[in-house]
């Protein structure tokens, strides 16, 4: 019996919760990816982003990553968050946590669950200047 | 028929709205409903878009209904 927990969110999202809630009794590892709001990218300075989710279609697709990933790895539940609306430097952006018996297979869903999101899970971010705002538009994978 | 169109980031900036209606022949094709968009809202051609039908990516042969949800948006940016 396994239970994901996903969800969008504009909330802060408390880091230690989504991993707390995926730890069932046969596990023995939690590996938590906590994704931030970074003050720099490629030099230039960032004051705050937006993010933006087609939420119904990311929910679903974040439920179609959990099921793939439990497909391709040793792991048990999968707490997946991500936040939207207007988040500070340093504030939590996404947060994984895989739960697994061990903790090799835990870190490697990690990996992929975040890569396949950044991929296919339809949320954008806007990066907002001190001069001006952009869209960041992602590679077109599919 | 019509089609409930949906556009998100750099896209509903691009269309200047968030949402339209279609109005398409019946048994149009996801493409030729794509096409009819970037026809009606030439700045989405400054960006690569992809689209998704009731909320799932679909490939562009996909025959449409009535009442659909046609999405369209930028490659994705989350994480």
């Amino acid at each position: 019996m396994t239970t994901d927990h996903v969800e969008i969110t504009s909330a802060p999202i408390s880091v230690e919760s989504v991993a707390r809630k995926v730890v069932p009794r046969e596990c023995g590892a939690t590996v938590t990816l906590d994704g931030y709001v970074r003050k720099f990218t490629k030099g230039r300075e960032t004051l705050y982003l937006v993010y933006e989710a087609y939420e119904p279609m990311a929910i679903s697709e974040m439920k179609k990553l959990c099921g793939k990933a439990r497909g391709r790895f040793d792991i048990a539940n999968i707490g997946m968050v991500h936040r939207v609306g207007r988040l500070e430097i340093g504030e939590t952006s996404v947060v994984i946590s895989v739960a697994a018996p061990h903790r090799r297979a835990a870190f490697e869903a990690c990996e992929w669950l975040i890569r396949e999101l950044k991929r296919t899970v339809p949320i954008w971010k806007k990066e907002i200047y001190a001069d001006g705002e952009m869209w960041v538009e992602g590679e077109p994978a599919l | 028929m019509n089609l409930n169109v949906l556009f998100f980031g750099a896209a509903a900036d691009s269309a200047n709205r968030r949402n339209a209606e279609l109005k398409l022949e019946p048994g149009a094709s996801a493409e030729m409903a794509f096409s009819k968009i970037v026809e009606a809202f030439p700045r989405l051609r400054d960006h690569k878009l992809l689209f998704a039908v009731n909320q799932e990516y679909t490939g562009g042969d996909t025959i449409l209904k009535d009442g659909d949800e046609f999405a369209v948006f930028t490659a994705v940016s989350g994480g």
